[in-house]
């Protein structure tokens, strides 16, 4: 009886704590390392449903590329926070950055894997945040962190650029999550690769850091695109000479 | 004592002097004048055409970061790129840079020329492409040091003409610039051009891909 009593509380404890790992291991397992991080950190997904890169439907037409599939987020819970090297690091709401003077362009994503896509953007200029937040005079540049755990660096003098902007307004409707919902930069000169999506955060350096794709990929840190040939999808990708630089049409 | 610094330093100089001018980045090479064959060889649809050209001397390479800054020290580059060609210069700087040392840019003629010889070869080199590419699994633009491409050489000597970096000439089209040249690591595509291609960019753009050489 003794013995039966003993064993009992020892089965109790190991029942508890497995069932406790069990649920522990369930729960996190689609948020492991950095997306984990990035889910403890904002505090904003939406439902179970995941956000990945696809070529499907509507998406024929202009390609999604992510680098890990992410959950959907939920836009009142959303806020851009911009800190680092600035004189007033804070949070922002979408609504508050669709406020600021918005700036149209049409302008085409050109993919360092031969296709681009054209689209009208709108959003508005890092000037005008800079406005809000102070950048110091050592800052260089930005680092952009996003949902999929992507992290790309833009220099400031890329980001002034007039063509360079931060949108969250793609063909006169909000930016779909597959685009890059709530907002997303858009460097027309430089490969799409330089354009992160679905951004959470935005870092005030003084140095430049290398981007995801720049570490794990064959990819230059500069991003400009090169003279060659491109392969629009909304022209048939009928393959077509490019002199380097944005492609205008 | 005194002699014997005085032959010490005649011997440092001698040392020091003869392999900078052996490497230097000066040094120009003679291009003959006299007809050669210019344009597009070999596909069918060619559009070659003998064209006759002036002698020249023309830049062994493309001018470098360390070179455009000693004349233009508001030029920025990275750190330990000083042999890299000098990029992000418009048209009007690499003008103003040749003729400050009393040079000129190239015609896309002469650029053609230096590059080719007279057999209307496709590549500085010869009728084939590099099997090796010169940097594989590379995406976008990596410079090198001028030179870098031991196998990148014309029939005269001249280095770094179907890659490395595009470069300005006095060539116009479209209101434009022509530039000549290329680069060498391009994604999913050629890895070198040949000597007939070439580009149109609005003089007042400066690119990373963009460099110059110039000729007297």
């Amino acid at each position: 009886m003794r013995t039966l009593k003993k064993i009992g509380r020892r089965g109790f404890l190991r029942k508890f704590l497995l069932g406790a790992v069990t649920t522990i291991v369930t729960v996190l397992k689609p948020f492991s390392g950095s997306l984990y991080i990035a889910q403890a950190r904002f505090n904003f997904w939406r439902s179970s449903e995941y956000v990945g890169k696809t070529r499907e439907g509507r998406y024929k037409t202009f390609y999604i590329q992510y680098y890990k599939p992410f959950r959907r987020i939920e836009r009142m819970g959303w806020r851009l926070k911009v800190r680092g090297l600035c004189e007033k690091p804070q949070e922002f709401s979408l609504e508050a950055l669709k406020a600021l003077p918005r700036i149209k362009q049409t302008s085409r994503i050109k993919c360092v894997e031969c296709w681009s896509a054209k689209a009208e953007w709108e959003g508005f200029s890092l000037l005008d945040l800079e406005k809000a937040v102070q950048p110091r005079p050592e800052v260089l540049g930005v680092i952009f962190r996003c949902a999929d755990t992507y992290v790309e660096y833009l220099s400031l003098k890329e980001m002034h650029h007039e063509r360079t902007l931060l949108v969250h307004t793609m063909n006169q409707e909000p930016l779909s999550d597959e685009h890059g919902f709530p907002m997303r930069v858009i460097i027309p000169f430089k490969y799409g690769y330089k354009s992160p999506k679905a951004i959470l955060e935005i870092e005030f350096v003084d140095r430049p850091k290398r981007g995801t794709w720049t570490q794990i990929g064959p990819y230059s840190t500069d991003g400009t695109i090169l003279p060659g040939y491109d392969h629009p999808l909304d022209q048939g990708k009928k393959r077509r000479r490019i002199f380097g630089g944005e492609i205008r049409d | 004592m005194d002699m014997k610094i005085t032959f010490s330093s005649l011997v440092m100089i001698l040392v020091w002097f003869f392999p900078f001018r052996a490497a230097s980045p000066e040094r120009m090479i003679q291009i003959p004048g006299g007809p050669f064959l210019m344009g597009e060889m070999d596909k069918p649809t060619s559009s070659s055409q003998t064209v006759t050209v002036d002698e020249i001397w023309i830049d062994k390479f493309e001018v470098s970061n360390a070179e455009f800054t000693a004349l233009f020290p508001e030029h920025t580059y990275p750190e330990g790129s000083g042999r890299h060609p000098v990029s992000l210069v418009t048209w009007e700087e690499a003008r103003r840079y040749c003729e400050q040392i009393d040079k000129r840019l190239p015609t896309e003629s002469e650029w053609e020329k230096a590059a080719r010889g007279t057999d209307g070869r496709p590549y500085p080199w010869g009728n084939k492409k590099l099997r090796r590419k010169a940097h594989p699994s590379i995406s976008g633009m990596i410079k090198r040091i001028v030179g870098f491409n031991k196998r990148d050489v014309s029939v005269y000597g001249v280095r770094d003409m179907a890659a490395s970096v595009w470069e300005w000439t006095m060539g116009r089209s479209q209101g434009k610039r022509v530039a000549r040249g290329g680069v060498w690591n391009h994604h999913l595509d050629y890895e070198y051009s040949r000597v007939y291609e070439f580009i149109e960019v609005a003089p007042e753009k400066a690119y990373i891909f963009l460099g110059f050489r110039c000729v007297r």
